[in-house]
């Protein structure tokens, strides 16, 4: 679905925000692409949906190279769904802040109508489509940032940290509606810092340090190198750090839940050691 | 990200060093002596003057460039355009149906360009030499109200950042699908606003949070507060006070009470 | 005398029907940290703005009931008044450095106070040093990282010396390393200064293990009020608040749940660690 070769991006200025950077994302993955600040984990999102063009290199979206195609036409492909929802919500009702993004590729009305209906049904916003995203508190806009990508139909879905600022029940009801599109098909792409949702919904875990992928693997191959996940300034969850600790023990490293590490410690002894 | 107008460069000379109140003063100053001086030969020495300090404020070749490049072509086009718009005296040098090259007009032409190159230059030297948060405490410490030196200082220190969140905006607009440099009149401004809007409640949100902030850090509790920077004038200061004062009063008075050609 | 006082204190916000704060009656005493935790919409911020008078002051609205800061009753005085005895810091570090170098952000404060110069000086100094920011006095706040950005920003409402500091989600817009220094850094004030710190947060991860109380707030009223080990025996009230528990208070409910007679009140890894290696991995026969 993505293809990333030799790719290299400088910033204005000369910063080497990526050096070399090979990736290939497949249909239906669901990735989370981790690192500290300044990693580069957003500078080489944004290479997925042509914000950003390379310096060097080749970025291939579907099989064709992303040079060939605008902004527009790959926001067709890949959804961004950026951190700061307000930074993308300005119309009057929730139903046209989702329709914006169909309006601006040239959908029909009928096609557009029906795209507002399937994201809004998705991303549960049916009984606010005439109010004011404005007025909505933050987990709400956010879902309506979310629903303005879905609606133009992307086979890939970007988010950048989609969590910041959303309770205990709002991440819960969230995260279940990303994996729901998951399950439906979409290419997942979740860019964070927070490993416990990491560990909870992705299945591959690409970590990206000083603009070079450092790791790349599914999640418990992620958490089993608690020293390079330290060095890219991220905190594995905590009964992940335990059961490393308890790995001289016999308890398994690989744990990424409270549920594993409760089972884990509970089970039958004997094959232990 | 540097700062909006910021065109600082840090450095020891005499000028960097020089009381930020005397510089603004004499840059004042200076820039109504360009317009005082009317002879060619005059005007050409303040030029060099000028200059001279440039040269001394240690400004790197390469910033400087940047800066008068566009200055240099402004005063050339002046210099083109003037002796056009201006037919008045003799001796005429060229004549073609209305146009009217004359030399006097080309003398003039050349004055305005230098009077431009002055100005601008005397103002860039204040800013390679002088912090912008200085100039704001020259300002207030010359009289401007403390509420209007935050209001400049906020302002300049949020210009930056404020366009850096319209760029997230256009970035985050533009991955849904929008063409900013597309369409026709109507769609266009439906594009800007996508961008205004949320711009403009990003700052309102901001300015929101600032202004809780201020009033916890005690803002408006006294009249006479207090100030960490300390702005003392040293002898050097003086002498370059009066230095500028000097420049400015002779040619003044040689001109307007001693009707001297200058 | 109590930092705090809060005695059945209700508040609106103008232009709003329901009570952000509904009936709070709470007591904070001097060299406390209180973590006040709750889901979005719970009343949190209203609870900070209220410390310090910037509600009704600032924020309208419509206050009931009586509220003190060391013996001070806010809705009394300005909120510059109470800014001497009340440091408040919030979510977005980007909108509180509004001055063009980290040495002005932090002398603001004292200055706006009328602080003599050397002393202003002074303070500027120990400030910067209390948050790890020392010799970033000439730097742009846009120059600085979130976490230093944060940091800053503590810095210029400490450096006016308030006895008790309020702070509304500080970690918002922090990585996860940024919030463990940034809880390690208030509790370190707490324990050399005596400074009280409230602290509002959403989840208790971070903030759990340098608490010495947390107060559950949910729909504008209190839930429950202990000190965290009390409170995270039984981690199920926190969801139940909707809060997240920490992680590791999770495991130890459940494990006590499955692991008969276990007694596991672990906090930190380091418990864990021991509990679990004594108490539970080391039982004869089945586990």
């Amino acid at each position: 679905m993505v293809s990333v070769r030799n790719l290299r991006y400088v910033y204005e200025g000369g910063i080497e925000a990526l050096k070399n950077i090979n990736l290939d994302i497949a249909s239906g993955e669901y990735m989370a692409l981790v690192g500290g600040n300044g990693s580069g984990k957003t500078t080489l999102a944004k290479h997925f949906n042509g914000l950003l063009r390379p310096t060097g290199g080749k970025v291939f979206i579907m099989g064709r190279p992303a040079a060939e195609m605008s902004v527009a036409e790959l926001s067709r492909i890949v959804g961004y769904a950026f951190q700061n929802p307000d930074h993308q919500l300005f119309c009057s009702t929730v139903e046209e802040e989702i329709a914006f993004g169909p309006r601006n590729l040239g959908f029909a009305e009928v096609q557009t109508k029906e795209r507002v209906g399937y994201a809004a049904e998705t991303l549960e916003l049916e009984d606010v489509l005439e109010k004011p995203p404005a007025s909505m508190d933050l987990g709400t806009r956010r879902r309506v940032s979310i629903a303005s990508v879905i609606a133009m139909d992307p086979k890939v879905l970007i988010l950048d940290e989609p969590t910041t600022g959303l309770d205990a029940d709002e991440t819960k009801a969230l995260m279940g509606i990303v994996s729901g599109l998951n399950r439906e098909g979409r290419t997942v792409v979740l860019i964070t810092h927070e490993m416990k949702l990491v560990s909870e919904h992705a299945n591959r875990v690409v970590v990206m340090l000083d603009g070079r992928i450092v790791l790349d693997s599914d999640a418990r191959g992620a958490f089993s190198d608690l020293e390079l996940l330290k060095r890219c300034s991220l905190l594995p969850p905590p009964v992940t750090c335990l059961a490393h600790r308890l790995s001289h023990l016999g308890v398994s490293r690989e744990v990424l839940s409270t549920d594993e590490l409760v089972f884990e410690l509970t089970r039958p002894g004997g094959d232990r050691r | 990200m540097t700062g909006f107008m910021d065109f600082y460069t840090p450095g020891s000379t005499f000028l960097h060093r020089m009381d930020p109140r005397v510089k603004i003063l004499a840059v004042v100053l200076l820039s109504l002596l360009a317009f005082i001086l009317s002879q060619l030969l005059y005007l050409l020495v303040l030029f060099a003057f000028i200059f001279l300090l440039l040269y001394l404020a240690r400004v790197s070749f390469g910033k400087a460039v940047f800066a008068l490049k566009f200055l240099f072509r402004f005063m050339a086009l002046v210099v083109v355009l003037w002796p056009l718009f201006d037919p008045v005296g003799t001796p005429v040098l060229f004549e073609l149906g209305i146009l009217k090259v004359t030399l006097p007009a080309i003398e003039r032409g050349v004055a305005a360009a230098l009077r431009i190159g002055c100005l601008a230059t005397v103002w860039y030297i204040l800013m390679f030499t002088t912090q912008q948060r200085d100039l704001v405490h020259a300002l207030v410490r010359m009289g401007l109200r403390f509420d209007f030196g935050l209001a400049l200082a906020i302002a300049l220190r949020f210009i930056p950042t404020f366009s850096y969140t319209i760029e997230a905006i256009k970035d985050a607009q533009r991955a849904r699908g929008m063409e900013l440099e597309k369409g026709g009149l109507l769609r266009r401004s439906r594009n800007y606003v996508a961008v205004l809007l949320p711009a403009i409640v990003s700052a309102i949100r901001t300015a929101d949070t600032l202004s809780l902030t201020l009033q916890s850090r005690a803002y408006g509790a006294r009249r006479d507060r207090t100030y960490l920077r300390e702005l003392r004038m040293r002898r050097s200061d003086f002498v370059a006070l009066s230095v500028a004062v000097a420049l400015f009063v002779l040619p003044a008075v040689a001109k307007y009470i001693l009707a001297v050609t200058i | 005398m109590p930092a705090l006082r809060m005695r059945d204190v209700r508040f609106r916000h103008d232009g709003s029907s329901s009570w952000a704060l509904d009936g709070v009656s709470v007591n904070v005493e001097e060299g406390e940290f209180v973590a006040v935790l709750g889901p979005n919409g719970a009343g949190k911020s209203t609870f900070c703005l209220l410390c310090n008078g910037l509600a009704p002051h600032a924020v309208g609205g419509v206050v009931e009931g009586s509220i003190e800061v060391f013996g001070l009753d806010v809705s009394k005085r300005s909120v510059p008044e109470m800014s001497a005895s009340v440091g408040m810091v919030f979510q977005e570090p980007e909108s509180q450095l509004f001055c063009m170098s980290v040495e002005e952000e932090v002398a603001f404060g004292p200055e706006n106070l009328g602080v003599p110069r050397a002393e202003i000086a002074d303070r500027v100094e120990w400030a910067l040093e209390q948050v790890g920011l020392k010799g970033f006095n000439e730097r742009p706040p846009a120059t600085l990282s979130g976490g230093q950005k944060q940091r800053a920003a503590i810095a210029a409402a400490i450096s006016m010396r308030p006895r008790m500091l309020v702070l509304d989600e500080p970690a918002y817009a922090l990585d996860p390393v940024g919030r463990v220094e940034l809880y390690s850094l208030l509790r370190g004030l707490v324990e050399k200064h005596g400074v009280t710190v409230i602290v509002a947060e959403r989840e208790a991860e971070d903030v759990a293990p340098v608490c010495d109380r947390m107060v559950l707030l949910r729909k504008g009223r209190i839930a429950r009020d202990g000190p965290p080990r009390e409170l995270l025996r039984e981690p199920d009230l926190l969801v139940g608040a909707g809060v997240s528990p920490p992680q590791l208070s999770e495991l130890a409910a459940r494990l006590r749940k499955r692991v008969r007679g276990a007694d596991l009140s672990f906090f930190t890894l380091e418990e864990a660690e021991r509990e679990i290696s004594e108490k539970v991995l080391s039982r004869p026969g089945g586990r």
